[in-house]
């Protein structure tokens, strides 16, 4: 998870985006509390979307508390109970992919760049360590995804076949947390295409570093070396995989927090994808031109 | 049966235009042909369904009231989902009849792997149309594009490629995506994610 779903704040009603917020810094505060102010670090955007997320299918509420912030210590913020059950979920699921995460930074990253990833891979292995015993079925899941994930790289997988095992982890993930008589199908389909959509946009959203680097990239094949004729095929192939997300999103009975989740699938997931893949080289080209 | 104005998203004292107007939104979003060939389909009928009935039970709450509404008069006709298409040609190989079976009972991999049985100098416009409509539901998207494309350029003439193909490139333009959306354009934002909207 790389922070892609996000919501679109120019959209939200004020009372949404204060609960949104109350639930990133509730996250925050619920990794920092079970599992130590390193895990704090590995807080992100996508991790506070699947808590809202699951609260709405649980149609669990939450108590919100103003408290100092423990990392601006002038500010006073509103916090959502780091106790509830969707909040400890996500920070789980968080520290744990973060830290699988960082193996990678360490593999990528050259020389002395791989020192703050390591260091933090130490402060952090403990905690790790307590997370995948909380959540065993989680950190299973992860391991399953990182190796079939350097398979289809090894194999220099398509399109489809390389968004395949961040989609079915998300997925697995989506589905894991339904009530009994939820219609899991469209759950699994949600989280599937969110899941793909996530991987994709990441893989657009690098596509330039990549080529430099020589490292994998499932649109690399498309790329004829302008930038902008491939964006424009990359906005096509999450173009149809939005449409999938909200196919099978408008199944979802999303209840209590629908407001905030239709902003993000209706309004985020189409604003990040225009600041990713058209609006970054805009404002790229702006500053050369004004050199 | 739950609540019909919460199903309408509509607040108890609508009126007859607002109950019209929050029934044609839902309509066009859980409209059959928005779910075509996906394996949600099922789930969008049934929720199709739960609105008529809610739709019926407000209407005739407000007509009960004496209200001017006359919504079955005709002018306004509801929309029943559709039973999926079984339009294929009789004189095919039955090959084709019992993939499509597997597809309709969402057998997918016992649908493809029957398909890829058959050599590829035998493959028509329909293996490469069934192809589709697997990798649609297997969430293999780019590949479901590519097969498509293959059974169009084949047989353009046919209705049933065409409109898959023209669905999925609803799809891919953007024009399909906000179907369901509250907002309508979002001006700037949707400059290069779509050539038109509405």
């Amino acid at each position: 998870m790389f922070g892609y779903l996000r919501i679109d704040k120019d959209e939200l009603k004020v009372k949404d985006y204060r609960f949104y917020k109350s639930v990133y810094c509730g996250l925050c505060r619920s990794m920092g509390k079970n599992y130590g102010t390193a895990a704090r670090l590995m807080l992100s955007y996508d991790c506070t979307v699947l808590a809202v997320l699951l609260m709405s299918v649980t149609s669990e509420k939450c108590a919100v508390v103003r408290k100092r912030c423990p990392v601006n210590p002038l500010k006073k913020c509103e916090f959502c109970d780091c106790m509830s059950d969707a909040i400890k979920f996500a920070g789980a699921v968080s520290v744990i992919l973060g830290y699988n995460r960082l193996q990678d930074t360490i593999i990528d990253s050259k020389m002395l760049k791989k020192i703050p990833p390591m260091i933090l891979k130490i402060l952090l292995k403990r905690n790790y360590r307590k997370a995948a015993a909380a959540y065993p079925e989680i950190a299973h899941m992860t391991e399953q995804l990182i190796k079939m994930q350097t398979e289809a790289e090894s194999k220099k997988a398509g399109i489809d076949a390389s968004a395949e095992p961040t989609a079915k982890f998300m997925s697995k993930l989506c589905s894991m947390f339904c009530p009994q008589n939820y219609n899991s199908h469209a759950a699994e389909t949600f989280g599937y295409y969110i899941g793909r959509w996530i991987y994709l946009i990441d893989a657009a959203d690098d596509l330039e570093e990549d080529i430099k680097k020589g490292t994998f990239n499932p649109f690399k094949e498309k790329y004829n070396g302008d930038t902008a004729e491939t964006m424009k095929y990359c906005n096509e192939v999450l173009n149809m995989t939005a449409a999938h997300i909200t196919m099978s999103y408008d199944l979802l009975d999303t209840g209590l927090y629908k407001s905030i989740l239709d902003n993000i699938v209706y309004d985020g997931i189409a604003k990040q994808q225009q600041y990713c893949l058209f609006d970054k080289y805009n404002e790229k080209n702006k500053k050369i031109r004004s050199r | 049966m739950n609540d019909p104005y919460r199903i309408l998203n509509i607040s108890k004292n609508a009126d007859v235009e607002e109950i019209k107007k929050a029934y044609r939104i839902l309509v066009k979003k859980y409209h059959p042909d928005r779910y075509q060939n996906s394996s949600l389909a099922k789930e969008a009928t049934e929720k199709m369904k739960e609105i008529n009935q809610a739709y019926d039970m407000v209407m005739r709450e407000k007509q009960g009231q004496g209200s001017d509404a006359s919504y079955d008069n005709g002018a306004y006709d509801k929309h029943e989902g559709s039973a999926p298409r079984d339009t294929y040609n009789k004189t095919e190989p039955s090959v084709y009849v019992n993939v499509r079976q597997d597809i309709k009972n969402q057998n997918f991999d016992k649908a493809e792997s029957v398909l890829n049985k058959i050599p590829p100098t035998e493959r028509s416009g329909e293996w490469y149309y069934l192809m589709s409509i697997i990798s649609y539901n297997k969430g293999q998207l780019e590949e479901s594009n590519n097969y498509i494309e293959t059974a169009h350029s084949i047989d353009p003439s046919n209705t049933e490629y065409y409109q898959m193909y023209r669905s999925i490139k609803e799809q891919r333009t953007g024009t399909s995506y906000h179907s369901g959306g509250a907002t309508g354009c979002g001006g700037k934002i949707f400059r290069n994610i779509c050539d038109c909207f509405y």
